[in-house]
C-alpha cells in the first residue's frame, strides 16, 4: 500500500484587515501571481474556494506541465504551487466572498463576514464543469452521476461506466476510471472525437472502453442509482437505453464570473475581457488563467498569465505608492 | 524512510509552532489482525507526533480497551478522536486512514482543537450552541477528493461548536465498503445528519449549520 499525505491547508485564523493584493481564486494561476506577489513582498491573500490548486486538483495525472519528465499526480502539482506560495508568505482564506466592491479605492472584499481592503485584486476563479441540462443529471448527482472521476471514481468497481464527451478531459479521466470500471462507453455528440490522440490511443490499450460517436445524451435513467443513459442517435435519429452504472461527465467548461458579472466587462460567454496586460475595464483589477477571454486553458498557460499579472500589478503599486 | 517527506515535516513543525497553543492528545483506537489501514495510520500519527512537544499519541485497543471505544462511540479502526486541554472530547472523530487530502483536515482540526475555537463566524457558533439535543453528522469521503476536506472541516468546526451534543465523523469509503453501501454513496463528498438529512457536495459553511438546525425540526412540522 502507498499512502501520499497533503499538508496543505491548515487555517489561516486571523485575517488582516488590508492587504496589498487579494487574489480570488486558487488553481495555478492565482497561485502563481501570489507567489510573485508575496516573494515580492506585497502582502497577498488568497481566497479560494476549490481545492488546492483548482482544478488540477481534480486531474488524476498531468503529463505536458513541464518539469516533470515522468508527469505528476494533479493533486501533488496543486499542492506544491501552493506550498511555495505559503513558504513566500501568501495567506489563505477558503470560501467564497461575501461581497467585493472593485471599484472602490482601496477595494474591499467581505470574506467570512470581515470586510478586507485591497490596493490591487487578481481575478482567477478559473471554470467549472459544465452541465448537460438532461433530466436525470440533478436527480442522480451523487447518486452515479459525476463530474470528478478521482474523487468517485473508486465507487465505481466493476461497474459499467459511460463517459460523455470525446474531449480530451474526457478521454483522459476514462483512462483513470478504467482502473475500477468493468467497462466504459465514451458517448460524443460530434461525428469525431476531438481528444489528444496520445489520450485516446491509451485509453483503447486499457481494453475496457469504446466510443459512441454522433450521439445526443437525452436522459440519465435510474431509480435508487443510475442504471442507463438514454441517447439518440444524430443520424439515423434510433434511441437506445445504454446500461450504466454510473455517468461521468465532461462536456467543457464555463467561467466563474458570477459574482463580478456586474462590475466587470465579459465577452458574450462570461468570460473577462482583458487588454494585453491582462488588465480589466476596472483600475486596480487584473485577471489570469482560465477565466480570460479567449484564454488557452492549460495549466502552463494559466501559469504564464498569472505570473504577467503579478508583475503588471507589482508596477502598478510602486508607481502608486 | 518514514511516511512524511522531510520538507513536509519541517513546514508542520513550524505552522505547530507558530498555532498550537494549548496541548492536544491524539487518541487512537487500533488492532493488530484484520486491520489493514491500522498499522500505516499509527505510524504516520506517531510522526506527526513527534513534531511538537504539545502533541501526544495515545494507542488503545478496541477489544482490549473497549470501554473506552464504547465511551467514544467507537465502533471500528482506526479511530481517531482528537482531545484537548484536560483531555476534553471536541467531538471530532475520523474512521479510516487520514491519508492525502484528509491528512490536511487532520492537521487544521489539530490546531483548532489546540486553541479550544475555529473560525466558524460567531453567529454561525451561537445558532449551533444553543442546540440541546445530540446531533451525529457523518461525511464519507475519499483520500483523493480535492472537495472533501471542505466538508470534513465544516463537519467538526460544527461538532466543535457544541462538542457536549454533536460528534462529526469523517469516514474514509474505501475502508468501510459497507457502510459506504449502507448509505448508498456513490459521490464524495455525501454528509448524513442524524440519519434524516444528507446531501453531496461541499457546500459553504452557513448552508451546513442550517442543514443541521433542518435535521432537528420535527417531522411534518
Ligand atoms: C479534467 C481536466 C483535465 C485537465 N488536464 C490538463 C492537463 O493534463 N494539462 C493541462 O495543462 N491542463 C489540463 N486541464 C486544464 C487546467 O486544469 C486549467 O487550464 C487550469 O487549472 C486553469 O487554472 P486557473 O488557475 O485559471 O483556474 P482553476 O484551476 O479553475 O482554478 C480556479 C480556482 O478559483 C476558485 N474560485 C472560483 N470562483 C471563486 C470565488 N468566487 N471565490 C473564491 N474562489 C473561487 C475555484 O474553486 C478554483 O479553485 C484540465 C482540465 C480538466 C477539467
Amino acid at each position: 500500500m502507498e499512502f501520499s499525505f497533503s499538508v496543505t491547508g491548515p487555517p489561516k485564523v486571523d485575517l488582516k484587515d488590508s492587504y496589498d493584493v487579494v487574489v480570488i481564486g486558487g488553481g495555478p494561476s492565482g497561485l502563481t501571481a501570489a507567489i510573485y506577489t508575496s516573494r515580492a513582498q506585497l502582502s497577498t491573500l488568497v481566497v479560494n474556494k476549490g481545492a488546492p490548486g483548482g482544478l488540477v486538483a481534480t486531474t488524476e495525472w498531468i503529463e505536458n506541465y513541464p518539469g516533470f519528465p515522468d508527469g505528476v499526480a494533479g493533486a501533488e502539482l496543486g499542492r506544491a504551487m501552493q506550498n511555495q506560495a505559503q513558504r513566500f508568505g501568501t495567506e489563505f482564506a477558503s470560501g467564497e466572498p461575501e461581497e467585493i466592491h472593485l471599484a472602490a479605492d482601496p477595494k474591499v472584499i467581505r470574506v467570512a463576514g470581515q470586510d478586507i481592503k485591497a490596493r490591487a485584486v487578481i481575478i482567477a476563479t478559473g471554470t467549472t464543469p459544465k452541465k448537460l441540462n438532461v433530466p436525470g443529471e440533478r436527480e442522480f448527482y451523487g447518486r452515479g452521476v459525476s463530474y470528478c472521476a478521482t474523487c468517485d471514481g473508486p465507487f465505481f468497481a466493476d461497474k459499467e461506466l459511460l463517459v460523455v464527451g470525446a474531449g480530451s478531459s474526457g478521454v483522459q479521466e476514462s483512462g483513470f476510471l478504467a482502473k475500477f470500471a468493468s467497462k466504459i462507453t465514451i458517448v460524443e455528440f460530434l461525428p469525431t472525437i476531438q481528444a489528444e490522440r496520445i489520450l485516446i490511443e491509451r485509453f483503447k490499450k486499457t481494453g475496457k472502453g469504446s466510443f459512441l460517436l454522433n450521439q445526443e445524451v437525452l436522459a440519465i435513467e435510474g431509480e435508487e442509482t443510475v442504471t442507463g443513459v438514454r441517447v439518440r442517435d444524430r443520424d439515423s435519429n434510433e434511441e437506445k437505453l445504454i446500461p450504466a452504472g454510473g455517468v461521468f461527465i465532461y462536456v467543457g467548461l464555463e467561467p466563474q464570473t458570477e459574482a463580478f458579472a456586474d462590475q466587470l466587462k465579459l465577452d458574450q460567454w462570461g468570460y473577462i475581457e482583458v487588454d494585453s496586460n491582462l488588465r480589466t475595464n476596472v483600475e486596480g483589477v487584473w485577471a489570469a488563467g482560465d477565466v480570460v477571454s479567449g484564454a488557452t486553458r492549460q495549466i502552463a498557460a494559466a501559469v504564464g498569465s498569472g505570473t504577467i499579472a503579478a508583475i503588471e500589478v507589482e508596477h502598478y503599486l510602486s508607481s502608486k505608492s | 524512510m518514514g511516511m512524511l517527506k522531510d520538507e513536509d515535516k519541517k513546514y508542520i513543525r513550524e505552522q505547530f509552532d507558530e498555532k498550537l497553543k494549548g496541548p492536544v492528545k491524539i487518541l487512537l483506537f487500533s488492532q493488530k489482525l484484520e486491520c489493514e489501514y491500522c498499522q500505516p495510520t499509527e505510524e504516520i500519527l506517531t510522526e506527526l507526533s513527534e513534531l511538537s512537544d504539545k502533541i501526544t499519541l495515545d494507542v488503545r485497543n478496541l477489544q482490549i480497551d473497549s470501554d473506552d471505544a464504547k465511551q467514544f462511540g467507537v465502533d471500528k479502526v482506526p479511530a481517531i478522536i482528537l482531545l484537548g486541554e484536560q483531555d476534553k472530547d471536541y467531538g471530532i472523530r475520523f474512521f479510516g486512514i487520514p491519508s492525502g487530502y484528509e491528512f490536511s483536515t487532520l492537521l487544521a482540526d489539530i490546531i483548532d482543537v489546540s486553541n479550544g475555537k475555529s473560525d466558524l463566524p460567531e453567529k454561525m457558533v451561537d445558532k449551533i450552541a444553543a442546540i440541546k439535543t445530540p446531533v451525529h453528522i457523518k461525511v464519507f469521503v475519499t483520500p483523493t477528493c480535492p472537495y472533501c476536506p471542505n466538508a470534513v472541516r465544516a463537519a467538526h468546526k460544527i461538532a466543535m461548536a457544541n462538542p457536549r451534543y454533536i460528534k462529526a465523523q469523517m469516514i474514509e469509503s474505501t475502508e468501510f465498503p459497507h457502510l459506504a453501501n449502507k448509505y448508498a454513496v456513490y459521490g464524495v463528498p455525501k454528509t448524513i445528519i442524524n440519519e434524516r438529512v444528507q446531501f453531496e457536495g461541499a457546500m459553504p459553511e452557513a448552508a451546513v449549520v442550517e442543514q443541521v438546525l433542518s435535521a432537528l425540526e420535527e417531522p411534518g412540522a
